[in-house]
């Protein structure tokens, strides 16, 4: 609460932050491994819940980051693996999909209609949105790379399906990624140059092709500037780490002008810290306040 | 122990499994230059790669399944490829086809379309097939795999199992049997069971899959033998598994899931490479640093404390790195480990391909 509660005072800032996490219900985070897009999806909910609103933190992953325990905050993990199965129980139909498991079916069922978990993964999400289980409901999403295929995955299996109960739903989970009143994406990066390309790639990629509505894109693990400093009197092991430094940040520029050029979003920078995972969540909650307060 | 030179030397196959963001497919194009030099011939296939990456490699884009020589300066050669899944499965119905019209049937069945484009499941049977090709491609005398980068990367060594034992089910077996008009007429223990995959996924899904694997039939035996040796040269001696990590605690996460699914696997880990390391610069500790920013002045006092969070980065970083070998050793104890250090900017060309060659071709410390 330390690095917190200085920024979370006047009504105003508190109004910023309920207008930008009640703009839509669902606030899905994607980005590649490495950016920490855990972190931030952890530092938003955190964000939410002490800005008074009831809020979802959804895992498709196992958790990785502690986040503080917040009356208002609920955290949940929702695992592909174990999407076909579930959406078996619920149809009522627990027992059969035992036996499914048992004797390999479930198998046959992915293989024939693949893509099927990430589907069900969205649905439960959607069910989550309709049944107004919580004011916001923030998706940690899934590790890596896998993001693109989640979100793509309504649009394939309907192209392979064609008619059916999962065909509908393909169709209610596409019809809410794609009402930005419903969900947003929520791309984050790092300012080097590989995740920065990587990452405009992936939000035209699902722009274009699920119409999903994306919030600013968030730059994590922003490196401090580096000043210019006089270093004729500097040794040579010095005069050496602070080229390095200083290499470092033009690096960082370039990326940051690229991600500038390649997508039209605003930028929300966050700085790196060298933190425990819960020290940093504090950390980056804190930054985010900030920098959402700033946009309007 | 054994050296990362070794490891070139010797093996035919060389698995590079890592999170994204540690320099996976920079590491395993640094290998396969490492390996070029040694005077192999090399192909680094690499599975959902970075475009950037492609760029430096000099690979283009939507080349499919095209082979690609890297000009070296070297007594072996590297060649580079991606994987293209459509092709792949393309290619493997032809291979594994009675007669053309049949491989054609095959191929323009409506499931068998949409099962071909890159669904996550079956990118890994034909990661597995395309290893299988390379392998037995006599151009090349190592192949070097770049798995994806996502926490389920190891799912294409079971694969081979899995669609070996898919294709001998009861249900598979059933849906393929010739003589039968449709999946309609089951016998009675069936019937229950493909009303409720039919419940789920749909009638058309469902018919689409077995006119598929009626078209199928007759070529899935191939299917498995390929599927099977592949399976079978993972976990021999002439294939080798590296992990690449970075010292980052989410990296390191992702590293110790790697670790333990290999461990379930009963596949043997001897390496390690910490890519992405901080450099050290000078003597000090990051504590003297920033003791040396409180005693000085100006600029001399800026630098010093510049150099003491780099001087920190890398201290982290070791001790993050030290931590991960000390947990992985207990389940691999043979375990051995090369670092390459950070660069400023990102791998870019092929210039820093070759930096980060020399710094895993040294003799470990």
């Amino acid at each position: 609460m330390r690095l917190f509660a200085p920024t979370l005072t006047g009504l105003s800032f508190i109004m910023e932050l309920h207008h930008f996490f009640t703009a839509q219900r669902v606030l899905i985070v994607a980005g590649k491994g490495g950016v920490g897009k855990s972190a931030v999806a952890g530092a938003l909910a955190s964000l939410s819940a002490r800005s008074g609103l009831r809020t979802l933190l959804v895992h498709l992953d196992a958790p990785s980051a502690v986040i503080p325990a917040h009356e208002l905050l609920e955290e949940i993990t929702v695992s592909p693996g174990r999407a076909l199965t579930d959406y078996l129980s619920s149809k009522g139909m627990g027992l059969l999909s035992r036996q499914l498991s048992r004797s390999g079916i479930v198998e046959l069922v992915a293989t024939t209609a693949p893509g099927l978990d990430d589907l069900l993964v969205l649905g439960r999400i959607k069910a989550f949105e309709r049944e107004l289980r919580a004011d916001v409901i923030i998706v940690d999403g899934p590790a890596a790379g896998h993001a693109l295929d989640l979100m793509r995955a309504p649009l394939q299996l309907k192209r392979a399906i064609g008619s059916g109960p999962i065909s509908s739903q393909a169709d209610e989970v596409l019809a809410m990624l794609s009402d930005a009143h419903r969900c947003k994406v929520m791309m984050v990066t790092t300012p080097a140059m590989t995740p920065v390309s990587e990452t405009a790639e992936a939000a035209d990629d699902i722009v274009e092709s699920v119409h999903v509505n994306l919030t600013p894109v968030v730059v994590n693990k922003c490196e401090a500037l580096v000043p210019a400093i006089d270093v004729t009197h500097l040794s040579a092991d010095m005069r050496e780490a602070y080229q390095y430094a200083r290499d470092k940040q033009s690096a960082q520029e370039d990326a940051l002008a690229v991600l500038t050029d390649s997508l039209e979003l605003p930028q929300l920078h966050l700085s790196r810290h060298r933190l425990n995972s819960a020290e940093l969540i504090e950390a980056i909650s804190g930054e985010l306040s900030t920098a959402i307060a700033g946009l309007s | 122990m054994t050296q990362l030179r070794a490891i070139t030397e010797q093996s035919q196959v060389i698995v590079t499994c890592g999170t994204g963001g540690v320099g996976k497919t920079s590491v395993a194009a640094a290998l396969g230059v490492v390996a070029a030099q040694q005077g192999r011939r090399v192909v680094v296939v690499t599975i959902d790669p970075a475009r950037r990456l492609l760029d430096a490699i000099g690979l283009e884009d939507n080349t499919g399944n095209e082979i690609q020589q890297v000009p070296l300066d070297s007594v072996g050669e590297l060649w580079v490829t991606m994987l293209d899944v459509r092709e792949t499965f393309d290619s493997l119905v032809r291979d594994t086809s009675p007669t053309v019209e049949r491989a054609n049937e095959v191929m323009q069945n409506s499931f068998y379309r949409s099962l071909s484009r890159s669904l996550s499941g079956t990118r890994d049977y034909m990661a597995a097939e395309r290893l299988y090709n390379l392998h037995n491609d006599p151009r090349f005398d190592l192949v070097i795999v770049d798995t994806p980068p996502s926490r389920n990367a190891l799912d294409f060594l079971e694969s081979p199992e899995r669609l070996a034992r898919f294709l001998k089910h009861p249900i598979v077996r059933f849906l393929v049997a010739p003589s039968r008009g449709g999946f309609r007429i089951a016998n009675a223990a069936m019937q229950p069971v493909l009303k409720a995959i039919s419940g789920i996924v749909g009638g058309d899904a469902l018919t689409g899959a077995a006119a598929f694997l009626r078209a199928f039939d007759g070529m899935e035996t191939e299917f498995s033998r390929r599927a099977l040796a592949v399976a079978a040269t993972l976990r021999s001696d002439a294939t080798h598994f590296v992990i690449v990590t970075a010292p980052a605690a989410d990296a390191l996460t992702e590293a110790d899931h790697f670790v333990s699914e290999l461990s379930r696997l009963r596949i043997s880990l001897q390496h390690v490479v910490a890519n992405r390391m901080p450099p050290t610069f000078g003597a000090l500790t990051a504590a003297e640093e920033k003791e040396q920013a409180r005693v000085t002045t100006g600029d001399l006092s800026t630098a010093h404390s510049i150099i003491a969070g780099l001087c920190e980065d890398a201290e982290n970083a070791r001790t993050g790195i030290d931590a991960f070998l000390e947990r992985t050793q207990v389940l691999f104890p043979q375990l051995n480990i090369t670092y390459a250090n950070e660069m400023p900017a990102d791998i870019h060309d092929m210039d820093s391909i070759a930096i980060l060659a020399s710094q895993l071709a040294v003799h470990p410390s």
